[in-house]
């Protein structure tokens, strides 16, 4: 756990949140809508795993623009 | 104009509806964090996980805050571009094909409002996203790095801006001019493909929108010739001018391929 206490969270933690309010925002869209390109079950796995990546895919190719 | 700050509230709707306001921000804030973050403890990265035998010793280069800035815009040069690309290929195009355009070609309304309310709102949108990168990077550079002059990034974020523009510019005039697919791969042809052609057999040329974010760089370098930056961006402006026109025209051209 001491490798735990050394990393510098006040650094990294805007990164994780900025990445956080960014996956939450897609899934939220994804559930909201269900209107993907795609099976949205998929998008959904995308969005999770992919963290950042995923989130930005999603928004250009996933949204279905209505 | 006709209609214009109408038009102007459409485009703003529809980026906040699809989301592009709050994505587009976020995208370069993250990078704009990562790329001096990653700098500062690449050596401790390498260290955990670059499996690197034990009695290896490698000297890390000392990077200064100049060039954290550098190479993020190295990362805006390809990722940031290509996202705004793939973002905003079907701005018109796209709406020529879901009908949209149908609802608004009807109405009278100049094409020219029409292609400058997308331009304005567009590049609202890429140039804010990209000074917030910079700015949350100015913040990590200072923390992690060196203090840096703020003339300097100034007038080096500045003369990006120009470029982005011009980005911004060719996609929109060849999303008036091509289907989606077709404005999103000539796009990418012009602005990446040929910025590496540029930067491969262009040392015979030295105006060209192409290097300026390499002339961008000049900035951080107190004594550097500046007069081919001023004529890059002359020629720059008067380019993105030629194409908002270009652009315009075409809009007004292929109306008619609107899906009703």
């Amino acid at each position: 756990m001491a490798e735990l206490a050394n990393i510098p969270w006040n650094l990294i933690m805007p990164l994780i949140v900025l990445q956080f309010i960014l996956m939450i925002v897609a899934l939220v869209d994804v559930i909201r809508h269900r209107r993907t390109n795609g099976p949205f079950i998929m998008w959904i796995f995308i969005i999770v795993l992919g963290n950042l990546i995923g989130s930005i895919l999603y928004f250009i190719f996933g949204r279905r623009q209505v | 104009m006709n209609g214009f700050s109408v038009l102007l509230q459409k485009e703003w709707r529809e980026h906040t509806r699809n989301f592009k306001m709050l994505w587009m921000p976020l995208v370069f804030i993250i990078f704009g964090i990562l790329e001096p973050v990653t700098n500062h403890f690449l050596p401790e990265i390498m260290k955990s996980i670059g499996n690197m035998p034990e009695e290896a010793e490698f000297l890390w280069p000392e990077f200064t805050g100049e060039e954290i800035f550098m190479s993020l815009l190295g990362q805006y040069q390809s990722i940031g571009i290509l996202v705004i690309i793939l973002a905003f290929m079907g701005t018109i195009s796209g709406e020529r094909k879901n009908g949209t355009a149908t609802l608004l070609y009807v109405r009278p309304m100049s094409f020219l409002s029409y292609f400058l309310g997308k331009w304005i709102v567009v590049n609202g949108i890429v140039l804010g996203s990209v000074w917030l990168g910079f700015m949350a990077a100015w913040y990590y550079i200072e923390i992690l790095f060196n203090r840096v002059d703020a003339g300097a990034i100034f007038a080096f974020v500045a003369t990006y801006s120009v470029w982005l523009v011009f980005v911004v510019t060719v996609v929109l005039a060849l999303s008036a001019w091509l289907p989606t697919g077709g404005a999103a791969g000539l796009a990418i042809l012009i602005t990446l493909v040929y910025q590496f052609i540029d930067s491969l057999i262009g040392t015979y040329w030295t105006v060209s929108p192409w290097k300026l974010s390499m002339y961008a760089s000049y900035w951080f370098e107190p004594d550097s010739e500046l007069s081919n930056l001023w004529m890059s961006l002359g020629l720059t402006v008067i380019l993105i001018v030629i194409l908002i026109v270009f652009g315009v025209f075409l809009s007004k051209w292929n109306a008619s391929k609107t899906t009703v």
